[in-house]
């Protein structure tokens, strides 16, 4: 009996720790202590906006056009190809973009922060850090997670740019069912402001849980240079499963009960 | 050496090619080695297999649950409810699960679940110098690590798929039913549009997403090098080009497969 329930019951002991070490994280952050070292700060938000944000429009890019060819072969299918705006404007602002903007933070950022800050575990830095009276926490997770906010809506934003170009591209220019008047007149019919608010308080959850589970798998990383691959590998796998499940609970709370979408009453 | 202008500009752009070049030679020599005897790599890939399997099964099975839930389940019946036909949920679940999200969320779980497993064990073998050991002593790592773990993960993507597809149909049942509706409709529609063709579009398509995911992840795990940074950093990069490449290809293949076969957008009612 115990057996059965020992896997569990690792999870859940995993899971409350992360909690807890989010939890001091995020009280760094609440207590203004990370802004002793703003300057930390703003490198974090720099060494973000230098290496990761080409590859997440990248990723967002691949996967507007995919939402445009789906939508356009759709809704020929259906009789409608004019309409394909519809099925471009859901797909891409309310699912697939914060999804995929979802995977590449968890795959560049997330295991970036947990190789960085896992190999300043097991070399003993964090340990030194200690030594000369600056708390880990602050200093190396807090300041990332604040670095991460300050930049990331507007990566964000533009990342969703780069979903809408590249489904009109799709849409209008390789399959070409539809002229771009009427594309755009259909897709922007179709999404208001508040989707977009929507989707970024989305995108934004999904970033906050990436950064957190990366610095914790980071700074509680052991067993030499091999267990910081190990680390990495493993805070992959959680953040896979919870990007899908922020997901799912951010459309069954900002879409379930409402569609927001301008038919009938 | 002073460094011009033009060297800024190009090595960057040399080093990328010339790794995309070094994986295209690992994928050539894997497949020359998995079909030229001696097969050594048995017991090896039944030993990846389940590993792989072990890994897998509960991050993706709650991934798809939540994808199909997500996406094409309440987004779609949403769409469908003004119209009230959310009987057609079961046709655009065709298009979107057995097309595309099954394959696209199994190779995402793939790529960061085993993939980032792979390239940690192999570049912890590479940084503790067990690569160079079997090196030494004529064991070729290409045929007795990389062969077997690109034939297990080409299988385990392909079966996957079939179990991603189920649960994210289920996604579908699930969405049909918060909306207090009977399923009879939705298997209905959903049978009457499913194909032949969709299905082993699906399959080929992820088989090849495990031949790639494989492929980078080994490596990038041999290929790791720098001490203690050196291991993290290789999972690091091996995830982020598998998701480039398994969405590149993704894009190309469903052209490819829509654009040829013009049966597979006609909607049955």
């Amino acid at each position: 009996m115990d057996d059965l329930f020992a896997v569990p019951r690792g999870w859940l002991e995993s899971f409350g720790e992360i909690v807890k070490f989010c939890a001091r994280i995020l009280g760094d952050i609440a207590s203004l202590r990370v802004f002793k070292y703003f300057g930390e700060v703003l490198r974090q938000a720099g060494i973000l906006i230098v290496s990761s944000t080409l590859v997440i429009w990248g990723l967002v890019f691949i996967i507007g056009l995919q939402c445009g060819i789906e939508g356009a072969y759709f809704d020929r299918s259906v009789g409608v190809p004019a309409y394909a705006g519809v099925f471009a404007a859901w797909c891409d602002l309310r699912e697939l973009v914060p999804l995929c903007f979802g995977y590449m933070m968890a795959a560049k950022v997330g295991t970036g922060i947990v190789a960085e800050i896992g190999s300043m575990r097991i070399s003993d830095e964090i340990d030194a850090l200690e030594v000369m009276g600056i708390s880990g926490v602050t200093f190396l997770c807090a300041t990332r997670l604040l670095g991460s906010m300050l930049v990331l809506p507007f990566v964000y934003l533009c990342s969703i740019g780069a979903g809408f170009f590249a489904s009109y591209l799709a849409v209008v220019q390789q399959i070409g069912d539809v002229s771009s008047g009427g594309y755009f007149l259909i897709f922007w019919q179709f999404q208001n402001p508040p989707d977009v608010l929507y989707s970024l308080i989305k995108a934004m959850a999904m970033a906050i849980v990436i950064v957190l589970v990366g610095c914790y798998y980071g700074y509680t990383a052991t067993g030499g240079p091999v267990g910081v691959g190990t680390a990495t590998a493993k805070s992959m796998v959680f953040n896979i499963v919870s990007v899908h499940v922020i997901g799912m609970l951010g459309t069954q709370l900002f879409w379930g009960a409402n569609p927001r979408a301008p038919i009938g009453g | 050496m002073a460094t011009t202008a033009v060297d800024r500009v190009f090595a960057p752009t040399r080093g990328v090619l010339q790794e995309a070049g070094e994986m295209m030679i690992l994928t050539g020599r894997t497949i020359v080695s998995a079909v030229k005897p001696p097969y050594p790599y048995g017991a090896e890939f039944v030993g990846q297999f389940m590993f792989a399997l072990r890994l897998c099964w509960f991050p993706l099975l709650v991934s798809t649950v939540a994808f199909g839930y997500e996406a094409p389940g309440l987004q779609a019946a949403n769409f469908l409810v003004l119209f009230g036909a959310l009987d057609r949920l079961g046709g655009f679940f065709v298009l979107a699960s057995i097309r595309e999200f099954a394959p696209f969320v199994d190779a995402i779980v793939l790529a960061g679940v085993a993939g980032t497993a792979i390239t940690a064990d192999l570049g912890a073998r590479r940084i503790r110098e067990e690569l160079d050991a079997l090196e030494v002593l004529g064991v070729d790592p290409i045929k007795n690590l990389v062969v077997p773990r690109f034939l297990a993960l080409m299988l385990v993507t392909g079966l996957f798929d079939i179990y991603a597809l189920l649960f994210g149909v289920f996604g579908g049942v699930l969405a049909t039913l918060v909306n207090h509706q009977p399923l009879g409709p939705f298997w209905a529609t959903f049978f009457n549009n499913a194909s032949t063709t969709d299905l082993w579009g699906s399959v080929v398509k992820t088989t090849l997403f495990g031949a790639i995911i494989a492929v980078v992840c080994c490596y990038k795990g041999m290929t790791a090098k720098g001490g203690a940074e050196g291991v993290g950093r290789a999972v690091n990069e091996a995830v982020v080009i598998a998701f480039l490449a398994i969405f590149a290809f993704n894009y190309v293949f469903t052209q490819v497969l829509l654009a040829t076969h013009p049966a597979l957008t006609d909607i049955v009612k």
